[in-house]
């Protein structure tokens, strides 16, 4: 197999392993607690951006991009920043979106706060460098170990693997924890969590926190691949591809997050790349948006709760009885409001 | 001062269109519908289209309005409804206005592609009305837009279907015990607030020269801004929101960049949701029924 | 500080002068009783007469427009439902409100207050650190399913069980929280009759248990059956208040019976 051979699927690898962690993020923000955050790629975004600035150096004279603040931190610092930023984005948003508002507002007002996102990046060429955004931008350990492109390549494949596993480890735990029954507690009937002392709003938040730092993660590591970061690059309806890629895998379901993260963002965007090129430039993108609207529509009418639904869980004690179904899966009920 | 004003109050009179046909369509049909924007874009492009084949001038208004009226309809008729019926939980409904919203930009993007078009129309003699600076054709879309809210609300307070919209409004389950014909009225609710939204397409882009696909959507924040900001599903809330919201966003353009109008939008929504959510606070917490 | 009715016995609940306004129509216009412990008291009254506002009202789902709520003594007015609930409230709802996408183990386990494993840190430490607790859990859970006759179902989607079984869910669900007072908003609506009666027959049980209840109902022959003591309620105030016998010879309670 030739070496640029290697090199590509080393790429989509290291895009598959962001595409999941992010995917898992969402999937605990939505399918496990019904925060419909339209926002989330911005989250994804700030974490990409505080990796490019924390790594990029402070800016130096006559240099042919600007950006505000700047270091250069040594890996891992500047990733973990990146997490950490997307938390820290989630806490002030969550502060002033979660609380008291009702569902569909909500959504509404994280669908505005991704479209101002861009539009104050762009305009505020101090920040990062509006819309030529940031490039250049240092690899983790680019320089420390000296490997060939292709052997990097794997290197980073390694990383981002890692970090996507440490991101299932989180959200598998949590969820199957008793903080998991709390947070779909609060998704499925949040006046009956609170009167059952549950803290719903608490609860939320630390839901929306937990996604926001493992969504700040996965741009911090796709920046450290792809090198530049632009706002044209985490338009609003990236979030949407995520959505769509839980809708079709199937949510609040993590294996579900992680095939979905698979056949949407990955396989379906990917084999794009081999059709050939045709009709003016733009058109196959534009193409590709339809298409995605297009698939969400059709699952959300045939099979709105995935390829991989969410799980009955069974709890085998001596003297209970785990009634067989054939499935394992949770049935649909007319009167859940959220789950689809 | 006076001259932003003057921008202030052209955008207004757009902003106030598309605002009020947006929040009707969310008070009356409980619907967010997140594809308005690109409704517009498309009511646009219907009217270029119509205006190459010799359907142009100031019939672009009426094409747009009557393509958005259509639209909706059709949107509604066979996905909105659709989804409604099956019980499609209110995050199901928001991608399924998402979907619509993203194919129709993009759809039109594939079409017409990445070019900027405008509706030939000739601009008039510049007039200065109270010291603001007008162009007669700038003139005539702030009457239009006048004449259209006036229509409206004429339509809402003094006809038996201004009463039953309103009362579908304010409880779905009400209104159907009393005998209106919920569905009918839905219907009638996405053809009128469809047409405002189609309509104000066509204003926009008679107003800032050119546009594209997404000119529409680029729209969205500053409607949002003004249906909340008046009361969600209060038609005279967001002709006052759309009015604040214009003046406000071209005096900060002034002031302090053009390039900043939709934040201003976003923190008067922000501030407006913090400070007065008037209707935004869910009491027990229940989602309102989504209309069928 | 405690409160305490005429009598000097000491009330576990306490509401006074309680008032809540929507827009300009008063749904509760000034209300004041007692809840003694140990006891069931039944909130009675016509349809609209304000009676699942003040539950709502003493559980904090609603805030009030005036008046006080004192739970052992301490005003408890106003706060969040969640804090309520975690003082010993427990309440159920008049529409079943079960967590249609949980099985009813994981309903019931769901009630149990700050159990190990649901705050984040101690969640991302794993099963082994909250395993035992959960076990014992459990235990309770599967004893609970015993006496409500619901032991097949312990592994059933919520949203698969009939209506009968909701409500025995709620009932099960709220008790795992271990309350010392529990308020119950109209148990027996759309319930067969022979339900009802093995619900009354479970909360005379738990009576015997010492659990202190407030009922909201408005059928007279199940609030005769199942409580202690009455308050009658008409249009957002206080109509009549005793024991059933009293109530029963009451004209005003009656009349309003009639018309209401």
């Amino acid at each position: 197999m030739s070496a640029a051979w290697q090199f590509y699927i080393a790429t989509v690898l290291i895009y598959l392993a962001v595409d999941v962690t992010a995917c898992l993020g969402l999937n605990l923000q939505y399918g496990y607690t019904g925060i419909l955050n339209f926002a989330y790629i911005a989250f994804v975004a700030i974490g990409g951006y505080t990796y490019a600035v924390l790594t990029l150096g402070p800016q130096p004279r006559g240099s042919f991009q600007r950006y505000f603040f700047g270091a250069s931190l040594p890996f891992p610092l500047p990733i973990l920043a990146g997490a950490a930023a997307g938390g820290l984005l989630s806490a002030v948003l969550g502060a002033i979106a979660l609380r008291r508002l009702r569902s569909d507002y909500q959504a509404m007002v994280f669908l505005v706060v991704s479209l101002v996102a861009t539009s104050v990046v762009t305009n505020a060429v101090g920040l990062f460098n509006g819309a030529a955004g940031l490039s250049v931008i240092p690899k983790p350990l680019g320089s420390a170990l000296n490997l060939s492109l292709l052997d990097y390549q794997w290197f980073y494949v390694g990383l981002t693997a890692a970090f996507a596993g440490l991101t299932y480890l989180v959200v598998h735990r949590i969820t199957g924890s008793p903080l998991g029954r709390s947070l779909r507690a609060v998704r499925d009937a949040e006046h009956a969590a609170a009167a059952l002392g549950k803290n719903v709003a608490g609860l939320r938040m630390t839901s929306f926190i937990v996604g926001g730092v493992i969504a700040g993660l996965s741009g911090a590591l796709l920046v450290g691949s792809i090198t530049a970061w632009s706002p044209s690059a985490w338009l609003y309806q990236e979030t949407f591809v995520f959505f769509t890629a839980l809708i079709v895998g199937g949510t609040a379901n993590n294996a579900g997050a992680i095939l979905g993260a698979i056949l949407v963002p990955v396989v379906f965007l990917e084999a794009v790349r081999f059709l050939p090129q045709f009709g003016p430039p733009g058109l196959t993108e534009a193409l590709q948006w339809v298409a995605i609207g297009t698939i969400s529509l059709i699952f959300l009418w045939f099979w709105p709760r995935g390829v991989l639904p969410e799980r009955r869980r069974v709890i085998t004690l001596p003297g209970l009885p785990a009634t067989a179904r054939p499935d394992g899966s949770v049935a649909e009920s007319p009167a859940a409001g959220t789950a689809p | 001062m006076l001259t932003t004003l003057g921008f202030g109050i052209q955008t207004a009179s757009v902003l106030a269109i598309a605002a009020v046909g947006f929040t009707v369509q969310f008070g009356v049909t409980n619907v967010l519908n997140l594809a308005y924007g690109d409704v517009m874009t498309a009511s646009a492009f219907a009217a270029y289209a119509l205006s190459g084949v010799g359907v142009g001038g100031w019939w672009s208004l009426l094409i747009g309005g009557l393509f958005g009226a259509l639209f909706s309809l059709a949107l509604n008729h066979f996905l909105y409804t659709p989804f409604i019926r099956r019980g499609a939980s209110l995050f199901v409904m928001i991608i399924v206005t998402i979907s619509v919203g993203l194919i129709t930009q993009n759809l039109l993007q594939a079409i017409w592609g990445s070019n900027f078009f405008s509706l030939h129309l000739s601009p008039g003699a510049t007039i200065h009305p109270l010291g603001m600076v007008f162009t007669v054709s700038q003139l005539y879309i702030v009457l239009v837009a006048v004449a259209c809210l006036l229509a409206f609300h004429g339509l809402l307070s003094t006809t038996k279907l201004g009463k039953a919209m309103r009362a579908t409004a304010a409880d779905p389950e009400l209104a159907r015990n009393s005998g209106i014909d919920t569905r009918r009225i839905t219907s009638l609710a996405w053809m009128l607030s469809g047409f405002l939204c189609g309509l104000a397409g066509v204003a926009l882009t008679l107003e800032i020269g050119s546009f594209d696909a997404g000119t529409g959507g680029a729209l969205l924040v500053p409607i949002i801004a003004a249906a909340v900001l008046g009361g969600v599903g209060h038609p005279y809330g967001a002709m006052l929101g759309a009015l604040v919201i214009g003046i406000a966003t071209e005096f900060a353009a002034t002031i302090i960049s053009p390039t900043y109008k939709d934040a201003v939008a976003f923190a008067v929504l922000i501030v407006m949701l913090l400070v007065r959510p008037q209707g935004l606070l869910a009491e027990i917490a229940t989602t309102k029924a989504v209309a069928a | 500080m405690t409160s305490a009715d005429d009598g000097g016995r000491e009330f576990i609940l306490e509401v006074r002068d309680l008032t809540r306004s929507f827009g300009g129509v008063q749904a509760v216009a000034g209300i004041s009783f007692g809840i003694s412990p140990g006891k069931i008291t039944g909130l009675i009254g016509p349809n609209g007469a304000g009676k699942s506002t003040t539950l709502n009202m003493i559980a904090g789902a609603i805030k009030p427009t005036s008046g006080t709520v004192l739970l052992q003594g301490a005003a408890i007015t106003g706060l969040p439902s969640f804090q309520i609930a975690r003082r010993g409230v427990g309440r159920t709802f008049q529409v079943s409100s079960e967590f249609p996408s949980m099985t009813v183990l994981e309903n019931m386990l769901t009630a149990v207050q700050r159990p190990r494993g649901d705050a984040l840190g101690q969640a991302l430490l794993g099963r082994w650190y909250w395993r035992q607790s959960e076990e014992t859990l459990l235990d309770r859970a599967n004893g609970l399913l015993g006496r409500f006759d619901m032991t097949p179902m312990a592994n059933e989607p919520a949203s698969t069980l009939s209506g009968g079984q909701r409500r025995l869910l709620e009932i099960m669900r709220v008790l795992m929280a271990e309350p010392r007072i529990l308020l119950l908003d109209e148990p027996m609506a759309g319930v067969n009759p022979s339900l009802s009666r093995r619900i009354e027959s479970h909360l005379l049980e738990l009576k015997a248990q010492g659990l202190s209840m407030l009922i909201v109902e408005h059928e007279m022959a199940v609030i005769e059956r199942l409580c202690d003591h009455v308050i009658v309620m008409a249009q957002g105030a206080e109509l009549a208040k005793g024991t059933m016998k009293a109530i029963r010879a009451d004209q005003k309670v009656l009349d309003a019976y009639l018309t209401g």
